[in-house]
């Protein structure tokens, strides 16, 4: 299945101007949240910052993820903005070389996660607001002074999250026939095109984030803008179906990416989407509450920062060495390889089970408050005193709690599966007479954290904001 | 030319200064006092009790009284209630708190003469 060549969706998506179309409307959602984050009402159930950030965007992200791929990359308002400002100033420089890699990713993914609990961000319209706008601005800046998409590729956080996820996905913008490439000589497809007549003025823009079709496996850093299907001369780019999660049992060479088990970076990224979607759902539930006075009383301390400190590196350091390294030492007696080597190789394997977790909370979020962003556009325009939208119906929430709850086991059901055959793959590739050995002990890491999540997910919720002696 | 544009900045700018220093409504001056049962606050039934009082300390009798709970966190129903006047100046009214957490209590008050006013009370922590 190709999806460009599908009647109605195909045709718009190949429309030159297809990604401005998608990116327009949420470029003026986003506008709109940001005034109403920071001029509307400040409790965050009534304010269309925190309603469609937190329970709209991240659910939708997630569902189109799973069951399409980074179409959210594709209409990323902050990028329209910045192809905006580079009519008027063209940047010059190369991001720099030793931090083309995903460190910096990382660091503000932690980063995102620690300020998020620690500011309650979900709870605050005004800093939402601020988030949102200082996003834009940074990719401004960043794709100002650098060429190319270094934000998207290099920094952005959202981007990583979607390009981890996207691997996962069933669709993937892939050349249709190699044969075709062979004979190509232009390269159009990640050079792009340029005006014979002046050469500095480009045509069609090439891939941004270094991806040559021909060599590209997978969705890893693919934004789906499709400039290649564009660049492409031959209409040879399409976004074809494949097997979800199927780059991630194969260990080849990857154009603009290289070889996974070789990418630290990458498999770290992999090991923080595995476990920081632990963290944030546990930072939901009411036994975190418990854990965290407990540890408050246990240091003596009054502040929330070191006690939510404290758990970040127990969930997101120590939780991972202890587990992986008996997973490594377990499976070093079977494969004659460098324990990171092998840690690095099959991090990549609990990405299926990471996708599940974030899957299940996100859309819990999203499903049982699906309409709530209805009584909050009702209200937002009553406040301009526009009142054809009638009174704001309030009592409109969403799905039964008991109805997704169930869904929420399934898509983490579904995600240990994924991440079982992943490391069986691998596992064969590595020992293909006994691959059992290498299996098991992978396995068991997924199973684990598999309890983890559904024990988790099965717990009462609790909305704080206050943590210590609320 | 110029000229018609510098009068046309000084009217705007006298409009501007009108709009600023127009009066706006003063709210009631009007002092609401809380208390919550049962403490800590569970989830399920919850009391909330509330006196109101003008500038110079008399109880304010004859509002209307609503509450609205929300939570903290975007994506929940609001949950509102009528708070009753049980004595003169003093109202009472139950809200049934579904899930534990932080909830923000919006209470609209209708005084007897029309003139409306909002406060908020913060119930934290329940469980």
């Amino acid at each position: 299945m190709d999806l460009l060549r599908t009647p109605l969706v195909g045709r718009l998506l190949r429309w030159r101007h297809a990604r401005t179309l998608f990116q327009i409307p949420l470029l003026l959602l986003s506008v709109l949240m940001i005034l109403h984050g920071f001029f509307g009402p400040s409790l965050a159930p009534k304010n269309l910052a925190t309603t469609l950030s937190w329970v709209h965007f991240r659910g939708a992200l997630v569902l189109v993820l799973l069951v399409a791929g980074n179409f959210f990359c594709l209409a990323c308002p902050f990028v329209l903005v910045r192809d905006f400002a580079r009519r008027f100033f063209r940047p010059v420089r190369n991001f720099p070389r030793y931090l083309r890699n995903k460190w910096i990713s990382v660091s503000l993914l932690i980063a995102g996660l620690f300020v998020y609990e620690l500011f309650d961000l979900w709870s605050s319209p005004w800093w939402t607001a601020l988030l949102i706008g200082s996003y834009f601005l940074a990719a401004l800046i960043v794709d100002s002074v650098f060429k190319h998409a270094s934000f998207c590729k290099f920094v952005c956080p959202i981007g990583q999250f979607n390009f981890l996820a996207s691997t996962i996905s069933p669709l993937e913008v892939k050349v249709r026939d190699h044969a075709v490439c062979t004979s190509c000589h232009t390269k159009d497809c990640i050079k792009g095109r340029r005006d014979p007549v002046s050469p500095l003025v480009v045509i069609q823009r090439g891939c941004e984030l270094a991806l040559f079709q021909p060599r590209k496996v997978g969705n890893i850093d693919c934004t789906f803008c499709l400039d290649c299907v564009q660049a492409c001369p031959h209409d040879n780019v399409g976004i074809l179906a494949r097997v979800p999660a199927s780059e991630l049992t194969t260990d080849v060479m990857r154009s603009g990416v290289g070889i996974f088990s070789r990418r630290k970076d990458l498999a770290t990224l992999s090991l923080l989407f595995v476990f920081g979607a632990l963290l944030n759902a546990f930072a939901m539930v009411s036994p975190v509450y418990a854990v965290e006075s407990w540890l408050a009383k246990l240091l003596n301390i009054t502040h929330e920062a070191p006690v939510l400190g404290v758990l970040f590196v127990f969930v997101l350091v120590i939780e991972p060495v202890v587990l992986l390294a008996i997973a490594v030492w377990l499976t070093r007696r079977s494969i004659d390889k460098s324990p990171m080597s092998l840690l690095v190789r099959y991090s990549y394997s609990l990405v299926p089970l990471g996708f599940g977790i974030w899957l299940a909370h996100y859309s819990f979020h999203f499903l049982t408050g699906l309409y709530t962003f209805i009584p909050v556009m009702q209200s937002a325009a009553a406040e301009l005193g526009w009142q054809f939208f009638g009174t704001p119906l309030w009592r409109l929430t969403g799905l039964p709690v008991s109805t997704v709850q169930a869904l929420e086991f399934g898509f983490i059901f579904l995600g240990l599966l994924g991440s079982l055959l992943v490391s069986f793959r691998l596992a064969e590739a590595d020992a293909p007479i006994r691959p059992m050995r290498v299996f098991l002990p992978w396995a068991g890491v997924a199973t684990i954290l598999f309890a983890a999540a559904i024990w988790l997910l099965s717990q009462p919720m609790e909305m704080r904001g206050t943590m210590l002696g609320g | 030319m110029i000229a018609r544009k510098q009068s046309l900045l000084f009217v705007l700018f006298v409009m501007l200064l009108a709009f600023a220093c127009q009066k706006t409504a003063k709210p009631p001056d009007i002092t609401l006092q809380y208390e919550i049962v049962p403490q800590p606050p569970r989830v399920g039934t919850v009391i909330i009790n509330l006196k109101l009082t003008d500038r110079n300390g008399t109880p304010v009798s004859g509002a209307r009284v609503d509450l609205e709970g929300n939570m903290s966190h975007a994506g929940m129903s609001p949950v509102n209630r009528e708070a009753k006047e049980i004595e003169t100046g003093k109202y009472s009214g139950t809200l049934q708190l579904p899930m534990a957490g932080d909830w923000i209590v919006l209470v609209h008050i209708t005084l007897s003469d029309g003139q409306k006013l909002q406060r908020q009370i913060e119930v934290s922590g329940v469980r």
